[in-house]
């Protein structure tokens, strides 16, 4: 059960990168392959607020979750906008990718390249719960985690923003033309991402540590979990998250240290191969 | 003296090569200098490797990293595991290991394409540390792996030798990709990066095209790694790094994807950056990082893009001497060639026209029936057109014909062969070929090159043939162009033969799909609306084009709005309605047809249209100016 409760932890985190994902790719037809450096970004956030300014944990997490907005809207403006309108469907993989390595950079070069510890506030001794052990912040990232996704699942589905955003997602022009802020909404659904993002910061932080390099697996996971869970979906990408956890975990326990990896990777060709629209996904055809 | 450049251009580069390989040798350049010459040499080699990929196939596959390991680790485990230290060994049996690799990795990633690929491949670079020490007993885990000292012929490939076979070795490979990209094989991939839909009517099957991209690009790869291997004569995992993967998708995009020579100036950049400038280590990730940016935002087609645009300027001002254009050249041989010029004023060579028949064909897109019931038959020497209001079904029905739709229901059948159902390109493989509303037309290419693509198939010339320039080579491709050019002549549109494709008007796009349509000679031509946006002169052209088509016993099916081109050209006409067809007959009969009336030119019953002889104001306002 232990080895539950930290594959739940785990994948938690990547649900949080695949939520992140659909979220802008929900807006705004656009895949950011930097959002796993968001999240990065607002651990180290969290780490400057809670121990550099020895801010208060409220405190902190509104800083983090602020700075990584700003953040995220400076994305939006040097790599994703100027793109918008051309043809060429790999030029906001470059610009992404180049807007992944700058923040990489420039998380190592700011805060050096050791791992830094974030203190979450919470109680560091861990519980017994249903016959497994659990640090309470893993607990809290958990649940936490849940319910942002299921709100969001449900946001999506009913609210008239959640509505708005899936038809400019599936159709710019003809959402520009029913009076939806095309722009506006995309925008928007970055600085929300990374509002996501840095405001979970902290308790990522405090599993992960901060570092630099943070993003590189988390990417790459919570694209699997995107891969199991069907592009665009956010209760799959939260399913697909959790999944992807569990599979690392008992990967790792039973298999060996060096396989979780691996055994992920055998998992994403699989799904590739055999359900492309992921497990909750549908079919769609060609249109020329 | 032009042309004696031009002549001699390939003799020129030898020599260059050359020079570079003697340099050390007689003392131009001193160790940290061809140390530096091998390394930007291997660096070039991984990312041309990605432009085949990327830049030309437009597959966003970035693991070249991983095949750079696969290469380097199965040259040096030959080494000193069995003692095979032959350069040659360790070459063919890198590549070896990277096409299955690449097989396998590209397989299910390629079946998606777009991001699923470029993260299945960027997962494979950071499997490296773990499948390393998982196979420690091969790799020598996280310790590294010593590799033995390669030889060739007995002599022992060190230093000099070693510098020199380097060089060999990545000039080899630049030939053969110049030789390759710079075919109809790399036009190929240039439609394929522009459009799938278009690769697959040419009947080019799109998943092997993509895989021939990915594993040809994974061949330098290998290559590089085990020449990377015998220059340090030790690897271990800290080389085959993320980090690595971004720098050479940034020397890639720096000095122009889209190009055969860019990865050698991307490459130096990169590695006389990192030499060059010691903050370039903490700085690294920001640096490859802003590279990628601004190549992405600002200059997409790197440097190779900036010497091309600053070369084509400078021939503007007469700086430079002017190229012959391509069909200058063309036109020029021809004019020595009675035989050429005849066969260009005869016309169309006689087309083997075949049945094609629909037989109760629907299709439902979910609860929407786009298309129901319906029955049409098109004959060779007949041209065929449906028409209808907007959403009536007629582009769904052309998708279904040509395989981009599967058939809910009904029977589609080619002279009595079954084909509903089947991929696009076995249909196109068929002779059936079509035109797109939106004429589909890639970029970096010319015009001529364009048409010849329609030829791709049905005049194949080999890889080997291309990569060797054997005369069959030569002869396949001055052929295609001949005839490429022949069509444009018989269309009147050769003087655009030396133009990039992607910059004509939307006019002359519409006529050279025309030409790159009748190029592959085929059987059956399905016309998506491509009267729509032609002025009048091309109208002419089209439309006589079009006749000539049906006079040499092509089948033609024809979509279009303008009523009175239709009605001039057709000898039968369907009318679609909703996804149902509702009246089909002669020109006349369909004038005639109330039904029809009231359906596409929203007139009623009791205006009495029938009282009016000549087309509805829909046909007339669509027809050429000058006719009123």
């Amino acid at each position: 059960m232990t080895t539950v409760w930290a594959g739940l932890a785990t994948g938690a985190i990547y649900s949080l990168i695949a939520i992140g994902y659909n979220v802008v790719l929900l807006a705004s037809g656009t895949f950011n392959f930097a959002h796993a450096q968001l999240l990065m970004v607002g651990t180290f956030l969290a780490y400057a607020g809670a121990v550099t300014f020895g801010l208060p944990v409220v405190v902190t997490v509104l800083f983090a979750a602020a700075g990584v907005g700003v953040v995220a809207l400076l994305e939006e403006r040097i790599a994703i906008r100027p793109l918008l309108g051309r043809s060429d469907a790999h030029g906001a993989l470059i610009t992404t990718v180049g807007a992944a390595t700058i923040l990489d950079g420039l998380a190592a070069a700011i805060w050096g390249r050791q791992p830094l510890t974030v203190p979450s506030g919470l109680p560091d001794r861990p519980l017994e719960l249903l016959g497994g052990t659990v640090r309470p912040v893993d607990l809290v990232l958990i649940a936490l985690t849940l319910l942002l996704g299921v709100g969001l699942h449900l946001w999506s589905r009913y609210s008239l923003l959640g509505l708005a955003s899936l038809a400019s997602a599936e159709d710019r022009q003809a959402a520009s033309a029913r009076g939806i802020n095309v722009r506006l909404l995309g925008v928007g659904a970055f600085v929300l991402a990374g509002v996501i993002a840095g405001a979970f910061g902290l308790l990522v932080g405090a599993r992960t540590y901060a570092t630099f390099d943070l993003g590189h697996a988390l990417s790459l996971f919570g694209f699997v979990a995107i891969a199991i869970g069907g592009s665009g979906s956010q209760l799959g990408g939260l399913i697909g998250g959790f999944a992807t956890g569990l599979i690392y975990a008992f990967a790792a326990r039973y298999i060996g240290a060096a396989y979780p990896q691996l055994v992920i990777f055998g998992v994403f060709l699989l799904i590739l191969f055999l359900r492309p629209r992921g497990l909750f996904g549908s079919a769609l055809e060609r249109r020329v | 003296m032009t042309a004696l450049i031009h002549r001699y251009r390939p003799l020129i580069a030898v020599l260059l090569v050359a020079l570079l390989m003697a340099a050390p040798g007689v003392g131009l350049i001193n160790a940290y200098w061809s140390r530096t010459v091998m390394l930007i040499a291997i660096l070039s080699l991984l990312v041309s490797g990605l432009n085949v990929v990327l830049g030309y196939a437009g597959e966003l596959a970035v693991g070249q990293v991983a095949l750079y390991a696969v290469g380097a680790y199965v040259a040096a485990y030959l080494g000193v595991e069995f003692g095979a230290t032959n350069v040659l060994l360790a070459l063919g049996a890198a590549t070896a290991a990277a096409v299955v690799v690449g097989l396998v990795t590209g397989i299910p990633g390629l079946r998606l394409g777009g991001w699923a690929l470029a993260m299945v491949t960027f997962f494979l670079v950071t499997l490296i540390p773990n499948l390393v020490d998982i196979l420690h007993s091969f790799t020598g885990g996280t310790l590294g792996l010593a590799a033995a000292v390669p030889t060739l012929f007995g002599l022992e490939i060190t230093g000099n030798r070693l510098y020199v076979l380097i060089l060999l070795v990545t000039a080899g490979w630049f030939a053969m990709a110049r030789n390759l990209l710079l075919s109809r094989h790399g036009d190929i991939f240039l439609v394929l990066r522009q459009s799938p839909i278009l690769a697959s009517v040419l009947g080019v099957s799109v998943y092997r095209l993509k895989l021939l991209a990915y594993v040809i690009g994974a061949i330098p790869a290998a290559l590089a790694g085990a020449l990377f291997a015998m220059i340090d004569g030790f690897i271990a995992p800290e080389t085959f790094t993320f980090a690595l993967a971004l720098s050479v998708l940034a020397a890639s995009v720096v000095g122009g994807s889209t190009s055969v020579y860019g990865a050698i100036a991307g490459a130096a950049v990169m590695q006389l950056g990192q030499q060059t400038f010691t903050q370039f280590q903490d700085w690294q990730l920001v640096i490859y990082g802003a590279f990628l940016l601004l190549a992405g935002v600002i200059f997409n087609r790197g440097l190779a893009g900036i010497a091309h645009d600053g070369l084509a300027a400078a021939r503007r001002r007469g700086w430079l001497p002017t190229l012959p254009s391509a069909s200058a050249t063309i036109t020029a041989r021809h004019g020595h060639d009675p035989a050429a010029g005849a066969s260009a004023s005869a016309g169309l060579d006689r087309l083997n026209g075949a049945v094609l028949r629909t037989e109760g064909l629907s299709k439902s897109f979910g609860g929407n029936k786009a298309l129901r019931d319906v029955s049409i038959e098109a004959h060779p020497g007949e041209v065929t057109a449906l028409i209808g209001p907007n959403g009536s079904g007629k582009t769904t029905l052309l998708n279904l014909i040509s395989g981009f739709y599967k058939p809910s229901g009904g029977s589609l059948v080619l002279d009595d062969e079954q084909i509903g159902g089947r991929p696009p390109y076995r249909i196109a493989r068929l002779g059936v070929t079509r035109t797109f509303q939106t004429p589909l037309i890639p970029k970096h290419m010319s015009t001529l090159a364009f048409v010849a693509t329609g030829r791709y198939v049905t005049h194949r010339v080999g890889i080997a043939a291309a990569v060797l320039r054997l005369p069959v080579f030569r002869r396949g491709y001055a052929a295609d162009n001949a005839e490429a050019l022949r069509l444009l002549r018989w269309l009147g549109i050769e003087d655009v033969a030396g133009r990039p494709v992607d910059s004509l008007a939307l006019g002359t796009r519409r006529l050279v799909e025309v030409a790159r349509a009748l190029a592959s000679g085929p059987r059956v031509f399905l016309f998506d609306e491509v009267g729509s946006g032609l002025d009048e002169s091309d109208l002419v052209v089209l439309e006589r084009a079009i006749e000539k088509i049906r006079q040499a016993g092509g089948t033609v099916i024809l979509v279009e709005h303008n009523f009175p081109l239709v009605l001039k050209l057709a000898d039968r006409i369907h009318v679609l309605s909703q996804g149902a067809l509702i009246a089909s007959g002669t020109s006349a009969e369909i004038q005639a047809d109330r039904r029809v009336l009231a359906e596409y030119t929203g007139a009623t019953d009791h205006e009495s249209p029938a009282e009016n002889p000549e087309p509805e104001p829909a046909g007339r306002s669509a027809a050429p100016k000058g006719a009123q």
